[in-house]
């Protein structure tokens, strides 16, 4: 059924259709609608799980661990720094290979205090080992609840479900939804190998030796591997049996492109737009909108970036010193190919800042004026005079 | 280290994470611990702030099972009044009760009231001890200490005669306490309680009038409870004149049904409990009331409840002011001539001395002048035979006398106090009586730690609202003396009662048995047992325990 529903919205009505069991969460701006529907649909019955108010985010991750090592779906959300104090439970809920579905609203992380989205939260998370997925639009949020907590149950391992804050969180769409009798096509019951039984105890996540922890890490390595395939297969089957799916790129108008823009997040829905009216003045410009990050997905960014002349990634986030998290994935991801392609990184949006049609011109400009990159980096609309590429 | 570790040698072998079945047993963690929590049952504040002792947990407990018949029971191992106490009490127990640092106090006097009155309705009776022992007490003063002291001493088998100087028993209870407070039906049934036990009431005794000294030989022991006889006077002038009374003296007329006229304009002279009575007797009689009291509100010494509940009837107050002389007219009190006063420097009861203000006199009409400013005891007849210091009989902490065979409680020990203090030192002396008399020692019990406030754990404990007890017409209706609180009803009682937080005493709420991460508690039959060889002295049971039961120790190393 269509509902017109915020972000936030649309992650409740995912959890709600994957069944989930055990929601932990503790609020913080701007996910709380997500997990205060949800207590209310607990509380009405219309969803039969158990909502454990916890103090912390951090409470809310060892909860979740907890109801998940007893061969539970579980589920939590936050944001920002509750994501950040989550940290030490992320790592845990990997090494545990627990399948838990976390949402996270990208938004950006203080001092001085700040509330709107920015990538940062999320992408300092990068080597926790939970998969990460970026998404665009709120169906495509709803949507990839599902196919997230079925990625997660095939390969064990946690998953974290992204969208920006206030643009998708906020904002409402229509979006086309249903209930867990429908889910339940899609992703069937949680069916843990190992888990916390009375009848049979065990302990989990014992003291490990130099002589075995190296293996068990490899296992995550290798089925960190295994998911991209997983992942995949779990979105075209998600087409088959609702007729929307998403990949784990999405190409936008790339056949002969010879400069390629790569966005992520709500970013892309601009980068669309100004695409295609560029695209109208005859120039060769094609979007690579990345959707899965963890694991990243080497082959599918090779396969169309080693085709293009130049390439602009838009980061709405900072690694300090060395530039964006994506650009800086990127460049590795091509290194091994041999294909030495021109890599922009352009810096925009953090903090909340708008990525406006006059943002991606400004980039697509730059990128265009000049043969190779001047800068490791561009802050696009940087209050600094010193700088001296074109733009403000 | 456990020996059972699978060996792999391809890691499609091994489990997605470490995975132990091995019992952990041989892993002793109490071995790492430095402190030790233990089960430590605590007396609640409630108790250890009352002056009887009563054991207010333990019948709430009681009560909130619907064991009313037990609770009643329970209290009058401390009390034999708790009908007359649940009326007229100032509760020190609610001001000790852990509950005010949450809401409110626990509505304590409205339970044992329930309580008494339940044991009056249904005609509970104290149980008559086995054997009945040869030696005879006599008790001399048949009000609170005395009454008690007959109680507690015929329980225990002895035969108690009490001797009292007025035609009926009750002392303060019925002579001084009004009707719209404590009902002489109530009065007469808890008395009725002590006179079922075997102790003979012999009212209309003045003991060397009535009864001479050679008749009491008989006793091998005396309890001296007369309270306090005499009421001070004003020393001012005209104080002899007509429509000037003493207080008490009015009390007793109003106590006794006796008609008594005071005029339509009276002033009352004090600030304490029977001055308050005075006024709002008065008051009933249809009186306007003006209680003078030469300090501020905050000294008076009556029961803040009284001074309210007079606020209230529309009783009038003129603080620092002090009558200097009576004006008559024919021999009648017509006005009285007062002085201001400003509070000094703090006189040996602690507050602040009131010392007048040079030419500040102003002149009150009056149809009636009641005097409530303090009792006298009237204790020369026993200055042959024990210490009496001024006025007062000397005793130790329980009664005892400079004279093996005299025993003192009350008032006449005291000074002027209360029923409860007078209750408890009854019992108190009958305690040592029974020791002396058959000849033990006599062993104060041990008490318990009392639970402090910051032992407990209060956010276990939701916000919920005191009961509001309902209230008659009072001193504006139509029947002016008919009680003015009028008691809780039992769906009242049981949800005060679910306030109570049961300091220091286990309710098997299961917090240390849930919470304790090594799972070293156990839970057998109510009971909760530590196991100290997994106990790492963490101490979470001792923080998440509601009631503030466990303690520590250190253990040294």
């Amino acid at each position: 059924m269509q509902k017109v529903l915020e972000g936030n919205h649309a992650i409740s009505w995912g959890a709600k259709a994957s069944d989930v069991k055990v929601i932990a969460a503790y609020p913080i701006t701007p996910q709380t609608q997500i997990v205060e529907l949800l207590s209310e649909m607990c509380t009405s019955g219309e969803l039969d799980a158990k909502f454990i108010k916890v103090e912390s985010e951090h409470s809310a991750m060892a909860a979740v661990i907890g109801s998940a090592a007893a061969g539970v779906r579980s589920f939590t959300a936050t944001s920002s720094h509750g994501l950040l104090l989550m940290h030490e439970m992320l790592h845990w809920a990997v090494g545990a290979r627990l399948p838990i579905v976390l949402a996270n609203v990208n938004r950006a992380v203080g001092p001085p205090w700040n509330i709107w989205t920015d990538q940062n939260d999320s992408l300092s998370q990068r080597d926790t080992g939970l998969i990460q997925i970026y998404c665009e639009s709120n169906q495509e949020v709803f949507d990839t609840t599902l196919q997230a907590f079925k990625v997660a149950e095939t390969v064990s391992l946690p998953a974290m479900l992204v969208l920006d804050a206030f643009f998708l969180s906020h904002t409402s769409e229509i979006v086309d939804v249903f209930g867990a009798d429908i889910g339940k096509k899609y992703l069937p019951p949680f069916k843990p190998v190992d888990f916390l039984d009375p009848d049979n105890p065990k302990a989990f996540g014992n003291l490990t030796g130099p002589d075995y922890y190296y293996e068990l890490r490899h296992k995550i390595h290798k089925d960190h591997l295994r998911a991209i395939d997983v992942a995949r297969r779990a979105d075209a089957e998600f087409g088959k049996t609702f007729g929307r799916s998403y990949g784990l790129v999405e190409e936008y108008r790339t056949e002969g492109a010879e400069t390629i823009l790569v966005t992520s997040g709500t970013i892309t829905s601009t980068a669309r737009v100004v695409i295609d009216e560029r695209r109208e003045r005859g120039e060769k410009l094609g979007l690579l909108k990345i959707r899965l990050f963890r694991p990243f997905p080497l082959d599918d960014v090779r396969r169309v970036l080693t085709r293009a002349k130049k390439v602009a990634v838009i980061d709405r986030n900072i690694g300090f010193s060395i530039g964006g998290i994506f650009a800086q994935e990127i460049r590795s991801a091509l290194w091994n190919t041999r294909v030495h392609v021109p890599l922009f990184s352009f810096i925009a949006g953090i903090g909340g800042r708008d990525v406006t049609p006059e943002v991606l011109n400004e980039i697509l400009d730059i990128a265009s004026a000049v043969e190779y990159p001047e800068q490791e980096t561009y802050w696009i609309g940087v209050k600094d005079e010193e700088l001296s590429y074109t733009g403000r | 280290m456990s020996s059972k570790k699978r060996d792999f040698r391809d890691e499609s072998e091994m489990p997605l994470s470490a995975v132990a079945a091995d019992d952990m047993r041989w892993n002793k963690t109490g071995s790492w611990r430095n402190i030790k929590p233990f089960y430590d049952p605590k007396t609640s504040p409630c108790i250890a702030s009352c002056p009887a002792g009563e054991n207010i947990q333990g019948y709430i407990e009681l009560a909130r099972k619907e064991r009313y018949e037990e609770a009643a029971r329970l209290i009058w191992q401390n009390n034999p009044f708790p009908a007359i106490c649940g009326r007229v009490c100032y509760h020190p127990c609610m001001d000790g009760c852990a509950r005010g640092s949450l809401d409110r106090s626990v509505f304590i006097p409205a339970i044992e009231r329930y309580l008494g009155d339940y044991a009056i309705e249904h005609g509970l009776r104290e149980k008559r001890p086995e054997k009945t022992l040869d030696d005879k007490v006599a008790v001399i003063g048949g009000g609170p200490a005395g009454l008690s002291c007959a109680f507690f001493l015929a329980k225990k088998g002895f035969r108690v005669t009490v001797f009292e100087a007025k035609p009926l028993m009750g002392g303060v209870l019925r002579y001084g306490i009004p009707e719209y407070r404590l009902p002489k039906t109530v009065l007469d049934a808890e008395l009725k309680r002590i006179e079922d036990l075997g102790v003979e009431f012999r009212p209309d005794s003045i003991v060397g009038k009535d009864v001479t000294l050679e008749a009491l030989g008989q006793y091998s022991a005396f309890f001296v409870g007369i309270g306090l006889q005499t009421s001070r006077r004003l020393g001012i002038e005209n104080e002899n004149s007509k429509g000037v009374m003493a207080g008490l003296e009015f009390l007793e007329k109003i106590n006794t049904g006796e008609p008594v006229e005071v005029g339509k304009r009276v002033v009352v002279v004090g600030g304490g409990n029977t001055a308050m009575d005075v006024a709002r007797s008065s008051l009933r009689q249809g009186a306007h009331v003006t209680v003078v009291y030469r300090r501020t509100r905050d000294e008076m010494p009556a029961i803040e409840d009284e001074v309210h509940e007079a606020n209230e009837e529309g009783v009038h107050f003129r603080f620092l002011s002090t009558p200097v002389g009576v004006i008559t007219k024919n021999g009648r009190i017509t006005e009285i001539r007062c002085q201001e006063m400003e509070l000094g420097e703090p006189d040996e009861s602690g507050r602040r001395r009131p010392v007048p203000k040079e030419g500040t006199y102003f002149n009150m009409p009056a149809d009636s002048l009641l005097v409530a400013i303090g009792e006298k005891p009237e204790s020369k007849m026993f200055e042959a035979v024990c210490s009496i210091s001024s006025g007062l009989i000397v005793t130790d902490e329980y009664g005892r006398t400079s004279n093996r065979k005299i025993f003192a409680g009350g008032d006449v020990v005291s000074g002027a106090s209360t029923v409860v203090n007078a209750v408890a030192r009854g019992r108190g002396a009958a305690e040592v009586i029974a020791a002396e008399l058959s000849g033990k020692q006599f062993d104060p019990k041990k008490t318990k730690k009392v639970v402090a406030i910051a032992d407990l754990n209060t956010a276990y404990f939701l916000q919920k609202d005191r009961a509001q007890m309902q209230r008659s017409d009072g001193a504006g209706g139509r029947r002016p003396f008919a009680e003015v609180n009028m008691g809780l009803t039992c769906e009242q009682v049981q949800e005060e009662m679910s306030r109570c937080f049961s300091c220091g005493v286990c309710d098997g709420c299961d917090n240390c048995y849930v919470f304790c991460p090594d799972v070293a508690i156990s839970r057998h039959d109510g009971t909760y047992t530590i196991d100290y060889d997994y106990c790492k002295g963490c101490l979470i049971c001792v923080q998440e325990c509601p009631r503030g039961i466990l303690s520590t120790e250190s253990e040294g190393k």
